[in-house]
């Protein structure tokens, strides 16, 4: 990544904790301040963590804008894969929407395969079955041993 | 109760069939997770700790004492075998213990590792069991303000010390803070962040927030950022034991690293980083072997392994005695204590001193089964680190997954999940160190308590926190921790403009 890149990471993260911290005062007047028979409410810690978030984002903010954040350790030598990254979230967020109806193995045999992709795995079929036997085992490891549910496939069973 | 009773007592607890049966499944578990690249001991407990909720406080928690210490063990196997060391704690371990392996003498650095733990951990779990009980004796002195001091400065510490910024040590913090705060409030009942989502209102479990910010960033950063890596797996070649002149080299390091160790294990400094790399370096300087440092010195293994494995088990001193955390995996075996509803602190050695005693004795009895663990099955521990990436990072994050989605089966805590991630990810790009948020997110509702009731009880006045000698004194060294730093460096600046 070039230098300018990364000072463009460094401006939006301490950004994001600046909104933060405005998110936090933002919320306050919605949290009483009367804390009953405490002095303090539960209010104060709050106000305390949002005083906190500002002033470090507002400190980290000046030095990403002063020429980037001090005493970086030197950035990695790969740029961001950016397909990888899909693969793996991207995964992720279908196996949260489809866990609920299609049950537990299948969600996880297909996050099996598509994180697999992510690292490059050319062999979906391969991943498919080592996913299948591994999401299968701990089915029932938990759903019969553990007797802790887990979603079963809409036919039953696995 | 004095020590050598308790102690005795807990043996007692820890030699039933049952304990020695779930310390030897944590041993084993915590090491061949230690060996696995990607995934370390806090996430491996994280994720245990949904499944234990049937089993009984002391065998579970037995368990992951067992999962603590394996995890080093198994780290070493992975630092001297291959290439890129597994987390921060084992980078010294990897500089000649790679380079040994790399010269036929694998089984020689594996084996002093092993002993060199053996030791360590030995000798610091006698230096617990005398230490402890007083400890926690001086402990039940604390009130409110004492106990609020102490956990700023155990935030002051693991923000300022650790990593190379002090200010991105803060930023996690806080946003940790901030985490711990979502939910309902103890002492009101308020809830507070929770944006109207019921499933926030219990507040945002510390598996998932461990699992996502360790496991799934980690998943992400490796996946997208570290493909052109080629990690070579050395094989163990020739003899697996020392010879007596690797013997004699080991015992000063092993005895140097555990007194390096012990103390920062005791600080809330975040863990063994800090100790490997100084033992690393009095070793370089006092070595005087045929071996070279950087071309696979034994001194260089002995004693930063040795270092490593005092500082784990003097951490669980502040642990147990002052309900203290002074790393992430401390932090998460605290909430593994919270689950039973036992509350680790001075109180601990009163009122459950079974459980704290079976717990110290589980520890002696858990470097033996890994000592004799470590050498047949070096081979198989070797084999694990053979996995093809793509199938094992797939496997983390299918676990990791479940650890998620388990506990009450909620397509909402996948959503956290990869929220965390993400932040993770992006943490582990901006160089912000994850440990400060998971110790804020735990400590936090604390801190927020005592420090509540510590002005309940002085009326509002906040000179409470000043007036109290062990509270002024704790609130002044956390202040000096973070100033001096500053202090110095504005002082080079300004003789180094003169």
């Amino acid at each position: 990544m070039t230098p300018g890149g990364r000072d463009k990471g460094a401006i939006a993260v301490s950004l994001a904790l600046v909104a933060l911290a405005l998110f936090v005062f933002g919320q306050l007047p919605s949290i009483p301040a009367d804390g009953g028979y405490s002095v303090l409410g539960p209010r104060f810690a709050p106000m305390l963590v949002g005083v906190g978030l500002l002033a470090v984002g507002l400190m980290l903010l000046r030095q990403a804008l002063a020429g980037g954040w001090r005493a970086m350790p030197p950035p990695p030598d790969e740029p961001l894969h950016r397909p990888a990254f899909l693969w793996i979230a991207g995964g992720m967020a279908l196996h949260m929407a489809i866990i609920g109806t299609v049950g537990f193995t299948l969600a996880s045999t297909l996050l099996f395969v598509l994180v697999a992709r992510g690292f490059g795995s050319r062999r979906p079929a391969h991943d498919a079955i080592v996913g299948a036997v591994l999401a299968a085992s701990v089915f029932l490891f938990f759903t019969r041993i553990l007797r802790l549910a887990l979603p079963a496939s809409p036919l039953g069973g696995l | 109760m004095g020590g050598l009773d308790g102690l005795a007592g807990g043996f007692a607890i820890a030699f039933t069939a049952a304990n020695l049966a779930w310390a030897f499944v944590g041993c084993l578990l915590g090491t061949a997770v230690g060996v696995l690249p990607g995934v370390g001991p806090a996430v491996t407990i994280a994720l245990l700790l949904p499944l234990t909720t049937q089993l009984e406080a002391t065998s579970a928690l037995i368990m992951f004492c067992g999962v603590y210490y394996g995890a080093m063990y198994g780290g070493s196997t992975t630092s001297i075998l291959l290439n890129s060391p597994g987390e921060s704690a084992s980078i010294a371990t990897t500089l000649e213990g790679n380079a040994m392996a790399r010269r036929g003498r694998a089984g020689a650095a594996l084996a002093t590792a092993a002993i060199g733990s053996f030791v360590a951990g030995t000798v610091s779990t006698v230096l617990v069991t005398l230490v402890a009980p007083p400890v926690a004796e001086w402990g039940l002195s604390f009130g409110p303000p004492e106990k609020f001091a102490l956990m700023v400065l155990a935030f002051m510490t693991i923000s300022a010390v650790l990593g190379h910024s002090a200010l991105r040590g803060f930023a996690s913090l806080f946003v940790g803070l901030f985490i711990g705060l979502i939910g309902t409030d103890v002492m009101s009942g308020q809830i507070r962040f929770a944006l109207g989502l019921q499933e926030l209102y219990d507040g945002i479990d510390v598996v998932v927030v461990a699992v996502g910010l360790f496991a799934v960033g980690e998943t992400l950063h490796v996946a997208s950022h570290e493909r052109r890596v080629v990690e070579t797996v050395e094989r163990i070649r020739g003899s697996l034991w020392m010879s007596g002149r690797d013997f004699r080299r080991s015992v000063g390091p092993w005895l140097r690293g555990t007194a390096i160790g012990f103390p920062f294990g005791t600080m809330p400094a975040g863990g063994a980083e800090i100790p490997t790399f100084l033992s690393y370096a009095t070793e370089k300087r006092l070595c005087k072997g045929p071996d070279r440092f950087g071309e696979g010195a034994i001194e260089g293994v002995a004693g930063p392994e040795a270092a490593n494995n005092a500082s784990v088990t003097a951490a669980l001193i502040p642990l147990l005695t002052l309900g203290l955390p002074t790393s992430a995996t401390a932090a998460i075996i605290l909430t593994g204590f919270q689950q039973y509803g036992i509350q680790p602190g001075p109180l601990l050695f009163a009122t459950q001193a079974d459980l704290v005693w079976a717990l110290i004795a589980s520890l002696y009895l858990g470097n033996v089964m890994l000592l004799v663990l470590n050498r047949p099955m070096a081979g198989v521990w070797a084999k694990l680190l053979t996995i093809p990436r793509p199938m094992l990072y797939a496997g983390i994050v299918v676990f990791a997954t479940i650890g998620a989605y388990g506990m009450r089966n909620s397509w909402f805590d996948l959503f956290l999940l990869l929220l965390f991630g993400l932040l993770g990810y992006a943490m582990k790009r901006s160089d912000i160190p994850v440990a400060p948020c998971l110790v804020g997110m735990i400590l936090g509702p604390r801190a927020d308590t005592e420090l509540r009731r510590a002005l309940q009880i002085s009326q509002s006045d906040f000179s409470v926190f000043l007036t109290r000698p062990i509270s002024a004194a704790l609130l002044a060294f956390a202040v000096l921790l973070v100033a001096a730093p500053v202090l110095v460096r504005r002082h080079n600046a300004r003789r180094g403009r003169a």
